[in-house]
């Protein structure tokens, strides 16, 4: 009992770290329904970032959540501005070129910064690492509990702002019907950009929030695109309440999977679901409520 | 019009026949070999995205299926992977039923999406089933044949006959179906032609020939494991590359595509064969990914359906807008 | 359709053009080294290619081969077996290197010696260390460093003599090097009439190991036994000492449980872990201490038992083509055999045992961090430093 207990924790508390970077696609994915490819890798610039402020200015990752998401911020507008706008203006046979870009960008991220760092493993030391508290015999790992409190955090701000704001609302709207949206004012460029920034602000808070406990190289990227994918499928494309429960699903599924089949299928568990969730309940979670 | 490019067609083959009579270097008809089955595989995606509309992310698992197919035929059936060559073919078909079943009531990202998480379960399972694949441990067999010149010409022979087959069945019935199916499925089925028969139609010719592909992989690299063989970024999603950058929807597009990349590739990776500076092979990754985005960015239609546009440039015409009436 | 033909045409004649050019060195003996300089195993690939420099301009210094320049051709496998495979036809067709040397992921270095052999150009290899690329009778390859089932040999003799354990948990990460270590080792302790309760793999590159953990944690083994490349080692540590695991003692198996990341990542968690290591600075070989202290001042890095490998490797490779008859194949593979030579990674012979043919016999031996320093604790004879044991977890994880 024991086990499927401190199983299920450790599922919750990594569920946590999951959400925050499946905010960032499901945002993406549900306004513009591009497949991006290379969140793993901007994730990856902000642990970068992150790791620079601590090696060199002694700052802790925590106060780096207040520049690295910026920094993505800018730097996702900015791809989306001059790289893959002007892809929608193309007329092309498969218009699927938007994902091909998204891996060229993830490429020429990752081997940037291997040029500047190199391959190395780089950590950060932080006093909170391993800090667990005990409740009775079962372990609870605190650095994911304050990302787990982040991403909730994180997810009423965003949702409160696509909810209340003008411009929350017109991300809405663009994700709806971009015609339609255009036709009433909205400018849909703008507003793009601004999602895929918002977008690549969560991963780099993501990102931020994993370093303390995980380690860091340039190909750390590619793993999580593909949780944040399943993560987005799960919880409905957009619905920013679904990431949450769409990460904590994936992560206590693995968990138990892990423990009661096999840890070398922790990875196939997240994709089996993925697949069944696309047949059998194409709309995610989201699809289950009214959110 | 069919006359001159049955004639080009054919000079070409020519061409590629003789070249390895002349080219003496192993090392040379070693890019070519894999070029050629690059040929095929593009091909084959191509069929079933750029023709029938279907983005597949996961033609990795028709690949991984039709190489382990002949390298089980060493191992568990003790008999020559050379038989895996006519196995590869229908298990791959096989596998693309499965797929197909699952993914074609998906439309759009979904589909994408799908059928990247398939192909990845394809090779996680194949890490984990070590009695059938010997997992991580991977499946080497001592290739038949020393010389190269047996594999060039068999590679050879599968693209050919991987490029026209696909030819043949684009200028049938069935190409116009495929086409239709990508413009407008709706509207395809409300004239009557059923989405998922033409679909799966066009999944088994593209699986058939990339698990002939895998097989053939299997008997002339010797060595293959699941994270070679059912490799996202390596497999799936340079098939993807080939087939778009020398221009989706075309016949002659993936042929192009297939030299373009494999050549890029390897030119960076060993520095312009020597003749470049040392810096140039460190970087050779980040060179690529540059030129993928470049490429993308400007030659949205590939290399082949871009080509009045590249021509333009080279000529210094300016390039005629689009729409425009008049001479 | 005129534009496709010219076009074609254009690129075939290019093509036609790109014939190999002459060797840019006359006079000098080129030898072929592949190691992983880009990919996940690049960090390695540096190390070994720093040492072989290092030796390289040593041998030259001292004359070369017999008056004539030593060359070494390095390619970068990637750490993927299909390019390594295509890294050592190049190095053999194009550049006609007299023999192949380095190897370090397993699989690449099965690659490679399938084609080495089919060639019929010997290879040395210097870490790959799956026991079958010994096993495969094939003539021309040889290895210097010992095979993955010995690497807990030093662990063997430690449990028998110390530890004295009823059960073992095995934990491998799925890869050729841990899945054939994982079987090696079992076989082991089914000898020493251990009981295995555990032998699991996982997924390299993992956040959460919790799971596997908590199922040891379960089964309450007396030893246990990791294998893992990289930093799974560090997470590993980390969420053991999170969930208060207790064994009588944590073993590597090598690799990542050497790195200096490893204990820059765990910090207290890698306290007083062991690991099973192949070669050590101080170990009595000639020239050891001194290729470690030479290769920190030059490199600015610390190095370890695959440095030493490659080094080593680097003399076998000038010794054997020194007193090779000539530089063709069989005549270097027929050197190669006849080797009978002290490095600073050990002495190296070249016989055959168990099931494996060319192969190095040397022992390993047992490592232990001890206050943030990698310490050689065993076998007691060539031991630096007293081992820790028994050990109190929570005073050490305090």
């Amino acid at each position: 009992m024991e086990m499927f207990i401190q199983t299920l924790v450790a599922g919750i508390l990594i569920g946590g770290v999951y959400a925050l970077i499946g905010l960032g696609m499901t945002l993406i994915m549900g306004v513009m329904r591009i497949i991006n490819l290379a969140h793993g890798q901007l994730m990856m610039v902000a642990m970068y970032i992150t790791f620079v402020f601590y090696e060199f200015l002694g700052l802790d990752p925590y106060y780096c959540l207040l520049i690295a998401p910026p920094a993505l911020f800018l730097l996702g507008a900015a791809i989306q501005k001059y790289l893959l706008d002007p892809l929608l203006k193309i007329d092309s046979i498969i218009p699927q070129n938007q994902i091909l870009m998204t891996v060229g960008i993830g490429m020429v991220l990752t081997e940037t910064i291997r040029f500047i760092f190199h391959s190395d493993y780089k950590s950060v030391k932080t006093s909170y690492s391993s800090a667990t508290f005990m409740i009775g015999s079962i372990s609870w790992n605190v650095p994911m509990l304050v990302a787990f409190g982040l991403a909730v955090l994180i997810t009423a701000g965003l949702f409160f702002f696509l909810l209340k704001t003008d411009t929350g609302k017109s991300v809405r709207a663009t994700a709806q019907n971009k015609d339609a949206a255009m036709i009433l004012g909205i400018n849909a460029e703008w507003i793009t950009q601004l999602t895929y920034g918002l977008g690549a602000a969560m991963a780099a808070a993501g990102g931020t929030l994993l370093l303390p406990i995980y380690y860091l190289f340039p190909d750390v990227g590619g793993p999580f695109t593909l949780k944040a994918f399943i993560i987005t499928v799960l919880g409905g494309m957009g619905s920013t309440v679904g990431a949450i429960f769409g990460g904590l699903v994936l992560g206590v599924a693995e968990s138990l999977g892990a423990t009661y089949i096999s840890m070398a299928l922790k990875d196939a568990v997240g994709m089996v679901i993925f697949v069944l969730v696309l047949v059998f309940l194409p709309g995610g979670l989201k699809a289950l409520t009214k959110v | 019009m069919k006359k001159r490019s049955t004639l080009i067609a054919l000079g070409l083959f020519a061409l590629f026949a003789v070249f390895p009579l002349v080219e003496g270097s192993d090392y040379y008809r070693h890019i070519f070999i894999i070029a050629l089955m690059w040929v095929v595989i593009g091909s084959s995606w191509n069929l079933l995205a750029g023709y029938t509309g279907q983005i597949s992310f996961g033609h990795a698992i028709f690949f991984g299926v039709g190489a382990y197919s002949a390298g089980i035929c060493t191992t568990k059936l003790g008999i020559s992977a050379w038989w895996g060559m006519l196995l590869g073919g229908p298990m791959a078909m096989l596998s693309g039923l499965f797929l197909g079943w699952i993914c074609f009531r998906l439309r759009g990202s979904y589909f994408n999406l799908a059928t990247l998480a398939i192909a990845e379960v394809f090779r996680l399972v194949a890490i984990y089933w070590r009695n059938l694949t010997e997992g991580m441990q991977g499946i080497l067999i001592i290739t038949t044949f020393r010389s190269k010149l047996p594999y060039y010409f068999l590679a050879l022979g599968l693209a050919a006959l991987c490029v026209f087959s696909i030819s043949w069945i684009m200028k049938s019935k069935w190409g116009f179906y495929f086409i239709a199916i990508r413009e407008d499925q709706d509207a395809a089925e409300a004239l009557g032609i059923s989405s998922f028969r033409y679909k799966s139609l066009s999944l088994m010719v593209s699986s058939f020939f990339t698990g002939l592909a895998g097989a053939f992989y299997m008997n002339y690299m010797g060595f293959i494991d699941p994270e070679v063989v059912f490799s996202l970024y390596f497999i799936s999603i340079m098939a993807i590359l080939v087939a778009m950058i020398g221009g989706a929807g075309t016949i002659w597009g993936p042929p192009v595509g297939a030299f373009i990349m494999v050549l890029l590739q390897e030119l960076f990776r060993s520095s312009f064969f020597g003749y470049a500076p040392k810096w140039v092979s460190d970087a050779h990754a980040l060179a690529f990914g540059l030129l993928v985005i470049l490429a993308i960015r400007y030659m949205a239609n590939g290399v082949v359906g871009d080509f009045p546009k590249i021509l333009n440039l080279w000529t210094r015409k300016k390039p005629m807008p689009s729409g425009a009436g008049g001479d | 359709m005129k534009k496709y033909f010219g076009c074609v045409l254009i690129l075939t004649l290019a093509l036609f053009v790109l014939v190999p050019s002459v060797a840019l060195c006359q006079g000098s003996i080129k030898v072929g080294i592949i190691l992983p300089a880009t990919g996940e195993k690049a960090k390695f690939g540096e190390i070994e290619k720093k040492s072989f420099e290092m030796a390289l301009e040593e041998i030259n210094a001292a004359g070369g081969i017999n008056g004539k320049k030593l060359e070494f051709l390095y390619e970068d496998d990637t750490g993927r077996p299909d390019v390594a495979r295509s890294a050592a036809e190049k190095l053999l067709t194009k550049d006609e290197v007299v023999m192949l040397g380095g190897g370090y992921g397993s699989s690449e270095t099965f690659a490679i010696a399938g084609v080495a052999q089919q060639n019929r150009v010997p290879f040395l290899v210097n870490t790959g260390s799956d026991n079958k690329i010994t096993e495969m009778k094939w003539d021309y390859v040889f290895r210097l460093n010992q095979p993955v089932s010995a690497y807990p040999e030093a662990l063997e003799s430690f449990m028998t003599d110390v530890v004295k354990p009823q059960s073992v948990a095995i934990l491998y990460e799925n890869t050729n090097f841990g899945s054939s270590g994982s079987k090696e080792f079992q076989q082991s302790c089914e000898k020493l009439k251990l009981k295995v309760v555990m032998n699991e793999g996982y997924q390299s590159g993992g956040v959460d190991f919790k799971p596997l953990l908590v199922q040891v944690k379960q089964r309450n083994p007396d030893v246990v036994y990791m294998i893992s490349y990289l930093m799974d080692a560090s997470l590993l540590m980390k969420q053991s000492m999170e969930l208060k695991l207790s064994p009588k003692i944590f073993v590597g198996g090598g690799a990542g449980f050497t790195l200096p990341e490893f204990v820059q990542n765990a910090d207290k968690a890698a306290n007083m872990v062991y690991s099973a290591t192949l070669w050590y600075q101080t170990l009595p070989y000639p020239g050891a201490k001194e290729y470690y202290d030479k290769f920190v001042a030059r490199n600015n890095m610390p190095t370890e038992y695959h440095g030493a490998e490659a080094y080593s490797s680097a003399y076998v490779i000038a010794d054997a083509l020194k007193r090779a008859k000539s530089s063709a194949p069989d005549d270097v593979r027929e050197s190669l055999t006849k080797t009978d030579m002290m490095t600073v990674f050990g002495p190296v012979k070249f016989v055959a045992y168990d099931k494996m043919t060319n192969q190095n016999k040397l022992p390993t031996y047992l490592v232990q961090w001890i206050d943030g320093k990698l310490e050689l604790v065993w076998p007691k004879e060539t031991a630096a430093k007293p081992y820790v044991y028994p050990i109190d977890w929570q005073k050490v994880w305090k």
